[in-house]
C-alpha cells in the first residue's frame, strides 16, 4: 500500500522505504526538488520556497526554505541514510511565474528559485536528469520510492512521467 | 519575525468585517442576489501553516488577484471552487474557463476589491487604490504560496484575513483573502489607533 508523506512549503522528506511516495502537492513559484539514489532505492524532496537565506543574523530555523540551504541540507540528509554522492541524480519542478506584481521587484520569484537550486547543484556536483519548470502554471510533482518514478501534474492536466521508473538492479558477474 | 497582540487582531477582524460587508453590497448589486459574509478571521502564523489552513493544496480553484498598491500594500485575493465559478459566471450566462467568464471574474475581483480596500482607505486615512485584477485556474495550493512568497518581506509569518461569501439564489460561495505585505499593517494599526 502505497504511503504517501508530503512535503510543506519549507520542508523536506526522506523516503528509504518501498512503497513510500514523497510529494510537493501545489508548487507555484516554489521548487520541488527530487534527489535520488537509484541504485539504493532512497530518495529526497524538498520544498524550496526563496532563494536565498537571509545574510544576518543566526542560521534561520527552517533551512528548508532556503535554496541555498536545502541543497546541501537534502544532500547531507540522504547521505546520513547511505545514499552515494556521485549516484545522486536530481529533478526540479516548479519555479512558476503565476501571477505579475506591480514593481515589488519580487515578481521573478519562480526563475530565480530555479537558478538558485541549479547553482547549488552545480556547486554539489550533482547532474539534472529532468526538469518540470517554469511557465505560468501551479504543479504537483510525485517520487516513488524505490522505484525512483518522478512523475507531475498541474491543474487539470495528466500526470506526467519525468523520470520513469528503473527495475532493481542486479549485479551479473562477467565471465572471465 | 512580525507578531501581533489579539487586540490588533480584533481591529483587524473588524476593519475586515465593514470591508467585506461593503464588498458583499457591491457584490450583490452586480449579481442580483442576497450575498451574506461570514464572520471574518485575521490570524497570524508560519506560512506553510497559512498555505495547509487554506484547504486541499491540490484542488484547482479559480483565483483573482487584486494588488493593492500605495502607501499600504497588500493583496486581495478570491479564491472561488470550480463549480462555484460556473454558478457565478450562469448569473451573465458565462463559462469560467472562457475568455469572457475570466474578465467577468476578474470584474467582481475588481468590485470587491476595490469597495474592501475604500473601507481601509476611509478608515485608515492611508492612500491605496487597486491595481488590474488577474485570474487564473490553478492548483490552491500554488495560489496561496506565490501570492504570500511574491510580497517576500516577511519569510517568517503571513497574516491572513479571511471572509466567506455566500451568494443566495446561485448557491456558491467564495474565499475572500486580505494578505497584507510587510511592514504596512503596522503603519495601518498605528493609523487606527492600536499600533
Amino acid at each position: 500500500m502505497a504511503q504517501e508523506l508530503p512535503a510543506r512549503m519549507g520542508e523536506w522528506v526522506i523516503g528509504t522505504e518501498a512503497g513510500t511516495v514523497l510529494s510537493c502537492l501545489g508548487l507555484g513559484s516554489c521548487i520541488g526538488l527530487a534527489l535520488l539514489d537509484r541504485r539504493c532505492g532512497i530518495a529526497g524532496l524538498a520544498h524550496v520556497m526563496l532563494p536565498g537565506s537571509p545574510a544576518a543574523g543566526a542560521p534561520p530555523a527552517q533551512p528548508g526554505r532556503f535554496a541555498d540551504l536545502a541543497v546541501p541540507g537534502l544532500v547531507d540528509a540522504l547521505l546520513a541514510v547511505g545514499g552515494m554522492r556521485h549516484r545522486l541524480e536530481a529533478v526540479l519542478v516548479g519555479g512558476a511565474q503565476m501571477f505579475a506584481f506591480d514593481g515589488a521587484g519580487t515578481q521573478d520569484i519562480g526563475p530565480r528559485n530555479e537558478a538558485a537550486v541549479r547553482e547549488q547543484l552545480t556547486r554539489a556536483r550533482i547532474r539534472i536528469s529532468a526538469t518540470a519548470t517554469g511557465g505560468d502554471k501551479g504543479r504537483s510533482v510525485r517520487v516513488t520510492v524505490p522505484t525512483g518514478e518522478v512523475v507531475y501534474r498541474e491543474a487539470a492536466g495528466r500526470t506526467v512521467t519525468l523520470l520513469a521508473a528503473t527495475a532493481p538492479t542486479r549485479r551479473v558477474a562477467v565471465p572471465a | 519575525m512580525t507578531s501581533y497582540t489579539e487586540t490588533q487582531l480584533d481591529a483587524l477582524r473588524e476593519l475586515a468585517n465593514i470591508g467585506s460587508g461593503q464588498a458583499a453590497a457591491a457584490l450583490s448589486t452586480m449579481l442580483g442576489h442576497p450575498v451574506d459574509i461570514s464572520v471574518p478571521t485575521a490570524v497570524a502564523m508560519a506560512l506553510a501553516d497559512a498555505v495547509a489552513a487554506a484547504g486541499d493544496p491540490e484542488e484547482a480553484r479559480f483565483g483573482i488577484l487584486v494588488p493593492v498598491v500605495g502607501e499600504f500594500r497588500a493583496a486581495v485575493v478570491l479564491l472561488v471552487p470550480e463549480q462555484d465559478a460556473a454558478q457565478l459566471c450562469s448569473v451573465y450566462g458565462l463559462e469560467p474557463a472562457s475568455q469572457d467568464g475570466a474578465s467577468f471574474l476578474g470584474e467582481i475581483g475588481n468590485i470587491l476589491g476595490t469597495s474592501y480596500i475604500n473601507v481601509l482607505a476611509q478608515m485608515a486615512g492611508m492612500e491605496m487604490e487597486p491595481a488590474p485584477p488577474q485570474v487564473v485556474h490553478d492548483l490552491l495550493g500554488a495560489i496561496i504560496a506565490s501570492v504570500l512568497l511574491a510580497h517576500g518581506n516577511d519569510v517568517d509569518m503571513a497574516l491572513v484575513l479571511d471572509s466567506t461569501l455566500q451568494v443566495e439564489g446561485r448557491p456558491c460561495e467564495l474565499s475572500f483573502l486580505l494578505i497584507p505585505a510587510g511592514g504596512g499593517v503596522h503603519d495601518l494599526l498605528g493609523r487606527i489607533g492600536v499600533a
